[in-house]
């Protein structure tokens, strides 16, 4: 198990790392000049060059990446152009905001697509299924920023009962969760339906029954049981992608989340910035993944880390 | 049947079904608890407070770097300059009570007897000289460009100093309103993210990585206290959001609206709108690096083709009415601007001169960055069919903020012919703007320096003479004729001046909005 712990680690490591010297080489091919985004309207060429020997723009790639390296390794991801700031303090004001509506959404989905998942195979190909089937397929048909502003309108303006914006009281995590959930809700139920009608179909859940097992525990404990896995897979990997920042939602409703952030730090190419954000999210990421591979177990009792099936 | 208990491999010892649950359970809680906030307050600000929603984030409260219109109005008041532009672009006296002109190139200024900081220690005159070298030593800095030289400071007492130029600076009293004064020991050459402010609120919370702030009254202001205890400054990047925030109460004021949130806005119960002319000219300006004999060098072909521009449509159906066509070389609401004359539409004329000017069959690159102003595709997609109704091929080509356009102006990317750009400055003074864009000349241009190529020695030279002009009348003379010339020069396809626009809650009075976007937080009263 330790050793297992120690490559997963070892692992982890080197996908940060080389997610973030893919970013750190990308944003500067990409066009555009920090420097002219940092300067004020109609900046002399004096003022660009000043800024960009400020920042270390002006030494050659590689040099600039030397500098990188040596920074990282003592924690400094160096100095947001726009906020003048820290840039991983800038990051880390917003990863809460990030890490409070990932985990409502994701709790929020499992909460509704795994009952209704389960509900939906018990019912396969029945006409109550039909009514549920639309449900989901609709619920994968919204583009979220329709369903934002539908939900904004209605209960922001129309009936005002929550925020319209930010994450002034806890009131404001109801529209941008309810938002992300839909989505992933419809995702994650039809998941679970397919996995759940393959489950209830098994050899051992129709001896089980013949045995007598009550249909709850052959639902929950024995067909459920086997399904764990690969729905636990995909709410993992939903989540870790909430954390690198739901950018629409964020916009619709002002959230102040890392996702917003990383497009400001693009607008205005500011390296520091998406180099900080690409690490702290990666990290949270590869986290989640490691945290998932490491639940299996609990889920599967036959699963043993580290060792091939 | 066999139980399979199973052991989590690190930690204590708990069965594979109670940590399950345990994280159903967990999971119903997190899900769960945002509903409890239903309950709560939804977010509006209260009785005492104004909350305030910004389209950009407030990074700091120090406008080294950081100065844009809205971000004005919370910086001022928190940190105050020795003068302000106030009503008709007038400027004001806040920190100083004496700001005047004794000597062509000296001022003399007396600071505010008891102005002080929110800590309690005085406003002084080591204060105001370092906060002009911090300002000089920021790279990049949007307000030392403004001034032609920065002055320097000679105390002569306690509360009294001159501040001293190599030439004169006849417009000093305005361009210092925006150099905002920090105690010295504090002060640096970059943003100030905190410390102490001598305006009329202090700041009780900040997150400059959301761009929230709280603020409350100073209880130490040594002017009138402010009618509002309590003011939130909120980050809403979005505009439908800001608007969506002001209709549901949960915002008092959002600014810098586009015409088509105005007109959401507008008449809706709740919601009042303010509206001035603005002090910022958005043009189509000419790019005028052409080599000698191309068509666009010649200033014939440039008026031909501002023929084809239907501009009253331009503002009636595209931008909604929220603008002027300009009928200046800067806005009219700039002190020392004058008429200079409009823009025609008559396109029979552009056909029948550009046709005459052997310009028949020409072709026109039209380049501009997003949001440079509002509705600018539209705009620039009509400009594109009028250009087509007279003959002219015109191409668009638009770039994303933060991209390549500064390389392209400066004619380094590639050719062009119309640049879609605005320009403002908050001086309140037309000589500012009129430096800053027509003010070009031969050495600027060895490094790309002038606006859009526009190098004209002559223009430029008596630019500087009215600007350095310290009898108004004569400078005001002087302005003039030199802005008619500039006219004639036609360096615009069209231009328009957008209206100032804010949106307000009708409980929040006496806001005041400015021509240069902002207004006095202090004076801002809260009804009920």
């Amino acid at each position: 198990m330790t050793r297992y712990l120690i490559r997963r680690l070892g692992q982890s490591v080197l996908t940060v790392f080389l997610t973030l010297s893919t970013v750190f080489v990308l944003v500067r091919m990409a066009p555009g000049d920090p420097a002219s985004a940092l300067a004020g309207p109609n900046p002399t060429s004096a003022d660009l060059a000043r800024i960009r020997e400020q920042f270390g723009l002006d030494r050659g790639l590689l040099t600039q990446y030397g500098v990188f390296l040596r920074d990282l390794f003592t924690g400094d991801l160096g100095t947001s152009y726009s906020f003048h700031a820290p840039a991983l303090d800038v990051v880390l004001d917003r990863v809460p905001y990030t890490i409070t509506l990932s985990l409502s959404a994701i709790a929020l989905t499992a909460l509704v697509a795994v009952p209704l998942g389960v509900w939906m195979a018990r019912r396969a190909d029945t006409k109550r299924e039909l009514g549920a089937n639309v449900l989901t397929i609709a619920g994968q048909s919204m583009p979220d920023f329709w369903i934002g502003v539908m939900l904004l309108t209605v209960f922001a303006v129309l009936v005002p009962v929550l925020p319209a914006s930010g994450f002034t009281t806890w009131g404001g995590l109801v529209l941008p969760t309810v938002t992300v959930a839909i989505l992933q809700m419809a995702l994650i139920s039809r998941l679970v339906r397919r996995e759940m009608v393959a489950a209830l179909a098994s050899p051992y859940v129709t001896v089980a029954r013949s045995r007598g097992v009550s249909t709850r525990a052959l639902t929950w404990r024995y067909a459920m049981g086997n399904s764990a896995i690969p729905v636990l897979t995909a709410l993992g990997t939903r989540f870790a992608a909430m954390l690198n920042g739901v950018v629409v939602v964020e916009v619709v409703f002002g959230w102040p989340g890392v996702g917003s952030l990383v497009v400001r730090a693009l607008e205005t190419r500011d390296y520091p910035l998406i180099q900080a954000t690409v690490l702290v999210t990666a990290a949270l990421a590869v986290l989640v993944q490691l945290l998932i591979d490491l639940a299996y177990p609990l889920l599967d009792p036959r699963v043993r880390l580290g060792k091939a099936a | 049947m066999t139980r399979i208990e199973t052991r989590i491999p690190f930690g204590p010892a708990l069965s594979r079904r109670s940590v399950l649950r345990l994280g159903a359970g967990a999971s119903a809680g997190i899900a769960l608890a945002p509903l409890a906030g239903c309950a709560g307050p939804t977010g509006a600000p209260g009785p005492g407070a104004i909350s305030l929603g910004l389209n950009r984030s407030l990074v700091s409260l120090d406008n080294k770097l950081n100065q844009f219109d809205a971000a004005v109005t919370v910086q001022r008041a928190v940190r105050q300059a020795l003068t302000r532009i106030g009503k008709g672009l007038r400027p004001e006296l806040v920190l100083a009570d004496r700001f005047e002109m004794t000597e062509p190139t000296a001022w003399t200024v007396r600071l505010r007897r008891g102005a002080r900081y929110s800590d309690g220690t005085p406003v002084t005159v080591k204060d105001v000289s370092t906060a002009l070298k911090m300002y000089a030593g920021v790279n990049g800095s949007f307000i030392v460009g403004l001034f032609p030289e920065m002055p320097t400071v000679e105390p002569v007492d306690e509360r009294t100093f001159r501040l001293h130029t190599e030439r004169p600076v006849p417009i000093l009293d305005q361009l210092m309103a925006n150099i905002l004064i920090s105690p010295a020991a504090a002060n640096r050459p970059g943003e100030l993210s905190g410390g102490v402010g001598s305006g009329p609120y202090v700041v009780t919370s900040a997150n400059s990585g959301t761009g929230e702030y709280s603020l409350a009254a100073n209880p130490r202001y040594w002017g009138r206290r402010p009618a509002v205890e309590r003011v939130r400054v909120r980050f809403v990047p979005e505009e439908s959001s800001r608007v969506v925030a002001v209709r549901s109460g949960e915002l008092d004021v959002i600014d810098t609206i586009t015409p088509d949130s105005a007109e959401q806005l507008k008449g809706l119960p709740g919601v009042r709108l303010d509206r001035t002319s603005g002090t910022r000219v958005n043009q189509l300006f000419f790019n005028f690096r052409k080599p000698r004999g191309h068509p666009l060098a010649d200033p014939r072909v440039r008026e031909a083709l501002s023929y084809a521009i239907d501009g009253e449509s331009l503002v009636r159906d595209v931008l909604t009415g929220s603008a002027q066509q300009a009928e200046g070389v800067v806005p009219l609401a700039l002190k020392g601007s004058v008429r200079t004359g409009r823009y025609v539409h008559d396109p029979g004329k552009a056909r029948k001169r550009l046709a005459a000017l052997g310009a028949s069959d020409l072709k026109v690159k039209i380049i501009w960055e997003s949001g440079e102003f509002p509705a600018d595709t539209s705009v620039m997609e009509a400009v594109l069919e009028m250009l087509r109704a007279v003959g002219v091929r015109a191409t668009l080509q638009q770039f994303e903020p933060g991209g390549d356009i500064l390389q392209w102006r400066q004619g380094r990317r590639g050719d062009w012919d119309v640049l879609g750009n605005g320009f403002s400055v908050p001086t309140g003074h037309a000589s500012t703007s009129l430096q800053g864009m027509y003010g070009g000349t031969p050495e600027k241009e060895k490094t790309r320096d002038t606006y859009q190529g526009y190098v004209f020695p002559e223009i430029a030279a008596r630019l500087a003479d009215a600007s350095s002009e310290t009898d108004e009348k004569a400078r005001n003379e002087k302005l003039a004729a030199v802005q008619k010339r500039i006219w004639d020069t036609r360096p615009c396809l069209w231009a328009f001046v957008p209206d100032v626009v804010l949106a307000r809650r009708t409980r929040v009075r006496d806001v005041g909005l400015l021509q240069l976007n902002s207004y006095d937080l202090a004076a801002v009263r809260l009804e009920g």
